[in-house]
């Protein structure tokens, strides 16, 4: 079509195609067709998913639809806070934006994980500044005013005498904006908007701030929502896999259907991946279990066992034979002075589980001519595309993800996969039919990714006056980023690296780096490193499996905090310092320290040192005990108190208050925000008092949530959250899985200060608690 | 053929007597509220209203619930009218109180538990119009076959959308 005009915003570019009788949009589109050299997009598709789809679109009656490749994890950040970012840049109503499309690969734009709310709304806040600039542009050529004489308010353009809606502005008119862009649209970041058009003043915002309601609640709670577990493709078959009896099982033989008790099930096998399919689900589900009985897989025992896993990591692994990564914060001389105190221990984070609580649930339509469509619901469709299509050794062109609300995956599907979809993509292909592949309990606990295990040795040196003189920490843990599709090395396939040293995907390498950001900026000397080594029994597997780590929440920083934060409590002890007046006297960034005062009155602190006067580590009466934690993440600034009950002679803790405040900055949407920090905060009740994978010395042993308990609502502690906003600060913080990371130090503290006893290890279930005591 | 009654309406359905309410609710007769979590009565993510008790339909053979009432949360609404006596002018388009408290307190993270618990808080403020915190915690964690877990942490929020929603049941604004 021919272009009428054309004008440069910024660096990007803007066309007038036609004037129209009727309708007209301003619709934003990417300046080049997006990079997919991981696996090469080919011309002429039936499926051309390269196609660019529009990021904003702003149409004549008014209405606004937006467009982001990241998905809605239910924390409802693209339904509230990524709208309210893009309003506020246009200076809309946020009510205007009607429509929001999330997460397909065939009609998003720009990929990338969802993970940090505010870098994934990046691309459209900048994206709606070019869009503003854009509309302004108009405005001005059409009134033939200056640029500068015109403002924009609650979707009105108006200056020199002039005032139009932005939906006025774009009547009657094609209007194409093209945006620069960066990256590879496959990869773990996808695709950057670049340049820097000109941002709203802070000081100017009004719909950042508000507290927005999710509008996807209703439809969900109504039942309308098609979750991907609801999804019906025509003449499809209900799928179940079965999967080796131990993490380095190769198949021997597999089990038969029987065809008079399962007339429509039959069995695939691909390589090591044994699948059954039928046409209804408990017949699926049924003939799988019967497979199962009669399949023969070899005998591996290659893993520490979980009982004996800390002594694993800290005797039998080498943690030389990666390179170790040093902090930033690391300066001056830790060597401890002649005389001086020291607080020295060891501290160990079991692996844990995302666990979900519907499991991964996929469904795969490989097509006569080799095109895949999946529908699923993961962090990160257009990776997760890659991946299938490196799996299977087609363009990426010719695979879509489609995407469907679904149970929260807290990280394990940033890197594409959750688990199902390649599975379901094999059994499909292997079939001819379109498949649904719903993992059942056992398979989520025992074949997803887990939450890297972690030891820390920690020195803290005190000086005469009982000031840190020296801090010294050692990190050990295998790397969480295991991207791999289980299905494809089950099967032999092309495949996504294990993490290690030669992976070509930076964020999939062996790396363990301190991420843990250091907050103490009165120490002088500290010298942090963290190492790494290759997945546990990863090296020792047939498969080349082992236990495969993904980040969960605040990935490696919760492993790290951890420990810091439950060392300087304990060094605090031996000054016979308070935790909180410890702290204080150990940082002086001015939020810092604010945060903690308010801590220190808004959670009935009492100001003394720890263990408290009553503690007492026997008996069957309870002991009470507070304790604290600090975070700094992503621009937040975090502190909790927790006060926990302790029964000594049954083992029993009991969380009974929490507290959080935090300094985000601006704050995009209080409600949402109070909401995510109570859950997360309860997410991590549950890590510092159940959470702990088993294994013995072949296989992952949870299986249930009978096994892999999770905190329940009775054991609800109150929860108080104080949002301390710093709108002053002129910019926005994020990190509400911050409140995820600070329950277990803090309880682990308060058990310190309860029982006079160190908690250098979670989970504190009655066992562990009472050999803790002995 | 088992015939049984599911929110409000007589069905007949094919499936094998033994197979779980859950998947002929989901695959034969379409009503996809209830979630598989757990397939185990672990999690509470399946539960129905068996009549005016809290069930889990994912170990629940359909011969179970011959000639009985199943509710789902998609039939909470018609209950909610029927209870109520509202006319069907005054229901259309309205949700069960539970549904609006879940709504108007922004209670779900994800939301694939809060099925299975609006279910069990229905049952519980029939029963008891209003509950101390102490009551909806037991109703939520022993009163069942299970607790109904929630792992986004939801919890803080389901106590406060249950006390909201005794309030819309009890008439109060």
């Amino acid at each position: 079509m021919k272009i009428l005009d054309a004008m440069s915003i910024h660096g990007a570019n803007l066309s007038r195609r036609s004037l129209l009788g009727a309708g007209g949009a301003l619709v934003v589109s990417l300046a080049v067709a997006p990079s997919l050299t991981r696996a090469a997009a080919r011309a002429g598709s039936v499926l051309d998913a390269t196609k660019a789809a529009s990021w904003i679109e702003i149409h004549d009656d008014e209405t606004i639809l937006i467009r982001t490749g990241k998905c809605d994890f239910g924390q409802s950040s693209i339904y509230t806070a990524y709208r309210q970012i893009v309003a506020e840049e246009l200076s809309v109503p946020v009510e205007r934006i009607t429509t929001v499309v999330t997460g397909d690969t065939d009609t998003t734009p720009d990929g990338g994980g969802t993970f940090g709310l505010l870098r994934g709304a990046q691309n459209l806040r900048k994206a709606a500044a070019y869009t503003r600039e854009a509309v302004l542009e108009l405005a001005a050529r059409k009134y033939a005013v200056p640029r500068e004489s015109l403002t924009v308010k609650d979707g009105v353009v108006s200056g020199g005498g002039h005032s139009a809606t932005y939906g006025k502005l774009v009547a009657g008119q094609d209007l194409r904006l093209t945006i620069p862009v960066s990256g590879e649209l496959t990869s773990f970041m996808g695709l950057q908007v670049t340049g820097a058009p000109p941002l709203k003043a802070t000081k100017d915002y009004t719909v950042v701030g508000q507290p927005v309601k999710n509008p996807s609640l209703r439809p969900k709670m109504s039942g309308e929502t098609v979750w991907v577990g609801d999804v019906k493709l025509p003449g499809m078959l209900h799928a179940r896999v079965v999967h080796p009896a131990t993490l380095g099982s190769t198949l021997v033989s597999a089990g038969k259907v029987d065809g008079k008790l399962f007339p429509t099930a039959r069995a695939v096998v691909v390589g090591n991946l044994v699948g059954v399919v039928a046409e209804g689900e408990w017949e699926a589900i049924q003939a799988a279990q019967s497979v199962a009985a009669t399949t023969k897989w070899s005998e591996w025992k290659g893993l520490p066992g979980s009982d004996k896993l800390y002594d694993h990591l800290r005797e039998k692994v080498n943690w030389s034979e990666l390179p170790a990564a040093k902090s930033q914060a690391s300066s001056g001389d830790v060597t401890l002075a002649p005389g001086a105190t020291a607080h020295e221990a060891s501290y160990f984070f079991p692996f844990m589980k995302h666990a979900p609580i519907s499991p991964t649930v996929s469904l795969a339509d490989v097509r006569p001519d080799g095109s895949v469509v999946v529908h699923t619901h993961t962090q990160n469709p257009q990776q997760l595309r890659g991946s299938i299509a490196m799996m299977l050794g087609r363009p990426a062109a010719d695979v879509v993800i489609r995407t469907y609300p679904g149970a929260s995956h807290f990280g394990r599907s940033n890197g594409g996969n959750a688990g199902s979809e390649d599975e379901a993509v094999l059994l499909s292909r292997a079939v001819g039919r379109p498949v649904r592949l719903q993992w059942m309990r056992a398979e989520d606990m025992q074949w997803s990714t887990s939450s890297s295990a972690s030891t820390s040795r920690i020195r803290i040196g005190l000086d005469a006056k009982g000031r840190i003189q020296s801090y010294q920490a050692t990190h050990d843990s295998p790397p969480m980023q295991d991207d791999r599709l289980v299905g494809a090395v089950l099967a032999g396939l092309p495949n996504i690296g294990a993490p290690g040293p030669g992976n070509p995907n930076g964020v999939q390498g062996a790396s363990m780096g301190v991420v843990d950001s250091w907050v103490y900026d009165k120490i002088a000397n500290v010298a942090e490193e963290g190492r790494a080594t290759y997945q546990i029994g990863q090296r020792e597997s047939p498969l080349t499996l082992g236990i495969r780590d993904h980040s969960m929440r605040t990935p490696v920083q919760f492993q790290q905090n951890f420990p810091r934060e439950v060392a300087i409590s304990e060094a605090a002890a031996l000054a016979g310092a308070d935790p909180i007046q410890f702290r204080l006297d150990h940082l002086k960034d001015e939020r810092f320290r604010s945060v903690l005062t308010r801590l220190r009155d808004e959670s009935g602190w009492q100001t003394r040192p720890s263990p408290s006067p009553a503690a007492r580590a026997t008996g069957a009466e309870v002991v009470r005990g507070q304790g604290v934690s600090i975070m700094f993440r992503d621009q937040g600034y975090w502190a909790c108190a927790a006060h926990i009950a302790v029964t000594p002679a049954t083992g029993e803790v009991r969380v009974e208050r929490v507290t959080l405040v935090m300094d985000l900055g601006i704050v995009v949407n209080p409600l949402q925000l109070k909401r995510q920090a109570q859950a997360g905060c309860l997410f991590g009740v549950s890590q510092a008092l159940h959470e702990e994978l088993s294994f013995d010395q072949g296989a992952i042993t949870s299986s249930d949530w009978y096994s892999y308990p999770i905190l329940t609502m009775a054991e609800m502690p109150e929860i108080k959250v104080v949002i301390a906003a710093r709108p002053d600060v002129g910019d926005y913080g994020q990190g509400s899985e911050s409140a995820n990371a600070l329950a277990a130090p803090a309880i682990a503290a308060a058990f310190f200060d309860a029982t006079g006893k160190p908690a250098r290890r979670i989970p504190l279930r009655p066992e562990y608690v009472k050999a803790m005591l002995a | 053929m088992i015939s049984l009654t599911v929110n409000g309406a007589k069905r007949s359905v094919r499936s094998s007597p033994d197979t779980p309410l859950l998947y002929v609710l989901r695959n034969e007769l379409g009503v996809m509220t209830p979630k598989f979590g757990c397939g185990l009565a672990q999690c509470g993510a399946c539960s129905v209203l068996l009549g005016d008790e809290e069930i889990r339909a994912c170990i629940t053979p359909i011969a179970a619930v011959e000639g009985k009432e199943v509710t789902t949360v998609d039939g909470l609404p018609a209950r909610w009218a029927r209870q109520k006596k509202l006319s069907a002018a005054v229901a259309k388009g309205k949700l069960h109180p539970v549904q609006e408290a879940w709504i108007e307190e922004q209670v779900p993270q994800c939301g694939i538990c809060q099925f299975g618990m609006m279910i069990k808080v229905t049952e519980l403020l029939e029963a008891n119009p209003k509950p101390t915190d102490a009551e909806i915690k037991t109703a939520l964690t022993t009163s069942g076959p299970s607790p109904h877990l929630c792992r986004c942490g939801s919890y803080a929020a389901i106590l406060d959308g249950a006390h909201r929603a005794a309030q819309l049941m009890r008439g109060e604004a």
